[in-house]
């Protein structure tokens, strides 16, 4: 079949040891298409998107990647299968280089560097800043040039999935701007993103659908420019305050 | 909300509690009555029994409660033995003031033992008690005025009958049990019990919450020092010999491990059972040796990889019978 | 004259010390664990090695190339059987589960060998000296030396230059974020223990040769090679070394005041230096 997803989740139920965060998310994704992951804190999102990377423990069919049942798999067996992840805060490697941060992932990626669609040179053209302090400790960089580390660290991956975990939070407008502005690149390489989001205005913006999440299940689903506004509010904040 | 009133109240004290408080005095007093009606051989029982009860509780309050692992107990009991030999055999002090007296040695000892070790990551903080224990150790060994390697004997007990040291002895181990046991009973009740069982669970919460860790801790450390030095003190001066190896022996540390993993960690009644089953199994296969060391080696092994709650954890599965419940219970009624 | 001699002793006793130490080093680095049985693991070794040399007429180097593979099965077994179980932020199961294997260990190795002292058979390495001035210098302490320099320096240039090496210095930093990025933390972890135990392999060939060993050694072995951790400064396998020198040359200079003081002037070392440098003497000032 050609219209399968590459990315979906059936069903998916978990969280944090005894403590249930999901009830049974269902969502899809296609290769080329940004998603957007949007709601409150605690909604559940950031648990969605550990659950699919198998950093958390859930059942083998709830997670489909290109038509295979994959959940559960370990987070390292899911980089060699093509899914890499962006965490919140970006969880860089300390006492290690800008350069070294790269060839972690360059050591591990599904594909050699240059088979596959990224490289370092590639990316110090999206990032000029990045290739001036390549040699550099990553504590020395500003919390946006570390999040640009972080994004291409996840990138030489290559990945056929990206998740994106609240890669905006703590920056200045302007460097989010920056990093945002090259989403699109990324999926003209037929790569999807999965993009995790507090700003609903720039969730819409740069994705093409959005899931709204509200405690551990999903409230609202459609093409992000056609939902209005107050239709992602009730869904956001849920019904009962909007009725209230 | 809703017209009903609610009654609520506090409950800590259950059935299986006071049966266990009724028996815990019963045993206490039969213990002091021991010269009385005991052989003198079962008092030495009791008076080892009772050193390993208090010294493993005093383990248990710290790598239980306040997360800090210790492999050198040994240098407390060391330093507090040695210091009642000297004040009775060459200060002349009554020895069984002495043992008291000699709480301050293992007092002041762990006052610099935990500045410095503090700074060390948790498993390093361990073997660094160790090598504290092992530098006493040696330094006693080099010191002329405890007679170096060769130790101390405790003369001046022959000045007392036989029936006047037993009493002397059994009232000490009931002082011992008192403070270590009904101590850390009460210090886990009050203000400070909730404060380390936070600690337990979670020290960064705990400390997000109010909960100075690090003084606390300081202060368990001092306490448990102090605890187990009172056990050692009593136990060399019934044994009215103490040299360096002996007192300073890594194998209290061991001992300690032992009842406190296989009891059942951060519980009191887990030290109980434990002392109960390692001084019967000392008892029973002593004799082998080695070949019961290695059992005794496995069975920690075993228990820290799959049974981290020890016989006490085990039991607790079966039902809540707490000897000695610390937690309380919210009893809510709805009153019409 | 006599405490420049005891300074080179010190530094060539260190040389045995960095063998111990760089294992424990490694594994503390990458998994934060503490193997108490790490001393014990050593003994066992030498005594093997004893045992095998009365059999096998291999000769010194010989049996190093029997012992280290047997180090590397014994550190795969530690890692799959009892320290995966254990790996994670609470420090408490693995010492008592190392612990426990500590005391079982020791008394097995009484039960097989009994409590006599053993060391292999003299040969011509390990009495050969020459003389420097009016200083006598041991052929195989230099070696042991020598050894543990390129132990060092080679352990040293895989963490930095191979892929096994950032993975380990990636996983060091943040387990988790590791294997979001494709590394395999177990592997990170068995490879590790692998090679600690390997180096622990080739120490016990040369404390059997350079001295004897009994089964209760290991305790001193493990407070050695944690000190000389400590000392100099925890994470770098540089640091390691040098600690292992201070602690050698501590314990030399102790020994010539006084036969009994060697040891206890390590362990005042050890203690002086927590006092003042805690982040240990090669530790970068931040």
């Amino acid at each position: 079949m050609s219209d399968t997803p590459i990315l979906s989740t059936h069903g998916l139920t978990g969280g944090y040891g005894d403590f249930q965060a999901l009830f049974g998310i269902d969502m899809h994704i296609d290769a080329g298409e940004v998603v957007a992951l949007i709601g409150a804190n605690g909604a559940g999102k950031s648990t969605l998107l550990k659950s699919i990377f198998g950093l958390l423990p859930v059942g083998r069919d709830m997670v489909k990647f290109e038509g295979n049942s994959v959940g559960g798999t370990p987070a390292h067996m899911m980089v060699r299968r093509g899914i890499a992840m962006v965490p919140e805060g970006r969880r860089l490697f300390v006492g290690m280089t800008v350069e070294e941060n790269l060839r972690i992932a360059i050591d591990n990626a599904r594909l050699p560097e240059g088979e596959g669609p990224w490289t370092r040179e590639h990316l110090f053209d999206l990032f000029p800043i990045l290739r001036e302090k390549r040699r550099q400790p990553i504590e020395d960089l500003s919390g946006g040039q570390q999040q640009m580390v972080a994004i291409s660290r996840a990138l030489l991956c290559q990945p056929k999935v990206l998740l994106c975990d609240e890669i905006s939070l703590g920056l200045a407008p302007k460097v989010i701007r920056e990093i945002y502005e090259i989403l699109p690149e990324i999926s003209a390489f037929g790569t999807a993103i999965v993009l995790v989001e507090q700003d609903v205005g720039l969730a819409r913006e740069a994705s093409n659908r959005l899931y709204c999440m509200l405690e551990g299940r999903i409230t609202l689903t459609g093409i992000s420019n056609d939902i209005p506004r107050d239709a992602i509010a009730a869904a956001y904040f849920g019904a009962s305050h909007a009725v209230a | 909300m809703t017209s009903k009133t609610h009654h609520t109240e506090v409950v800590r004290a259950t059935r299986s509690s006071r049966i266990a408080m009724t028996l815990c005095l019963a045993l206490l007093l039969a213990l002091i009555a021991m010269p009385w009606w005991a052989s003198s051989g079962n008092i030495r029982w009791a008076i080892e029994l009772s050193c390993y009860i208090a010294i493993a509780q005093m383990w248990n309050l710290l790598a239980g409660y306040a997360g800090l692992v210790s492999v050198g107990q040994q240098a407390f009991i060391g330093v507090s033995g040695y210091l009642l030999f000297v004040l009775a055999q060459n200060f002349g002090v009554n020895p069984f003031v002495a043992v008291l007296l000699s709480l301050i040695a293992p007092a002041i000892l762990a006052v610099p033992t935990y500045l410095l070790l503090r700074r060390l990551d948790g498993p390093y903080f361990a073997i660094g008690t160790w090598v504290v224990a092992e530098a006493v150790r040696l330094a006693t060994s080099n010191i002329d005025y405890v007679n170096a390697g060769a130790g101390l004997t405790l003369r001046v007990m022959t000045q007392y009958s036989q029936h006047e040291r037993e009493v002397g002895f059994v009232l000490l181990c009931a002082l011992l049990l008192l403070t270590t046991i009904g101590g850390s009973y009460w210090l886990l009740r009050s203000r400070i019990g909730l404060a380390l069982t936070a600690m337990r669970d979670n020290p960064v919460a705990a400390a997000s919450q109010g909960v100075n860790v690090g003084r606390l801790r300081f202060y368990i450390f001092i306490a448990a020092a102090v605890g187990t030095g009172f056990a050692g003190a009593i136990y060399y001066m019934a044994q009215l010999r103490i040299t360096p190896s002996a007192g300073f022996d890594p194998f209290w540390g061991s001992m300690s491990i032992f009842i406190v993993m296989v009891g059942g960690i951060g519980a009191i009644e887990g030290v109980l059972i434990g002392a109960l089953i390692y001084f019967l199994a000392d008892r029973l296969f002593g004799e082998f040796g080695s070949a019961y060391l290695i059992v005794l080696g496995l069975l920690t092994l075993v228990i820290a990889l799959y049974a981290r709650g020890g016989v006490w954890g085990l039991m607790q599965k079966w039902g809540d019978h707490a000897w000695f419940p610390v937690r309380r219970k919210l009893i809510v009624e709805d009153t019409p | 004259m006599q405490w420049l001699d005891a300074v080179i002793q010190g530094v060539l006793l260190g040389g045995m010390y960095a063998q111990y130490a760089l294992g424990m080093a490694l594994m503390f680095g990458v998994m934060r664990i503490v193997n108490i049985a790490h001393g014990d693991v050593m003994i066992l070794l030498s005594l093997i090695a004893v045992s095998l040399a009365g059999v096998l007429p291999f000769g010194n180097l010989g049996l190093i190339v029997v012992i280290v593979p047997i180090a590397v099965v014994i550190g795969w077994i530690l890692q799959k059987f009892i320290l995966n179980k254990v790996v994670g932020a609470d420090p408490l199961p693995s010492l008592i589960a190392t612990f426990g294997l500590s005391i079982a260990l020791q008394n097995f190795m009484l039960e097989i060998w009994s409590a006599d002292t053993r060391s292999l058979p003299n040969s011509d390495i390990a009495s050969a000296s020459f003389q420097i001035g009016s200083i006598y210098v041991g052929l195989l302490p230099v070696i042991v030396l020598i050894t543990a320099l390129v132990l060092t320096g080679g352990l040293d240039a895989v963490l930095r230059f191979s892929r096994f090496g950032r993975g380990l210095r990636a996983a060091a930093a943040d387990t988790e974020a590791a294997a979001m990025t494709g590394v395999d933390p177990k592997r990170i972890y068995a490879i590790a223990t692998a090679i600690a135990v390997g180096i622990l392999g080739l120490a016990a060939v040369f404390a059997a040769l350079r001295a004897t060993v009994s089964p209760s050694d290991g305790s001193a072995q493990l407070i050695y090679a944690f000190e000389a951790v400590i000392i100099g400064g925890m994470g770098s396998v540089w640091g390691a070394f040098l600690g292992a020198m201070v602690l050698g040359v501590a314990q030399a200079i102790g020994l010539r005041i006084d036969p009994g003081l060697g040891i206890l002037f390590g362990h005042l070392v050890f203690l002086a230096v927590l006092a003042t440098r805690p982040e240990g003497i090669m530790a970068r000032k931040k």
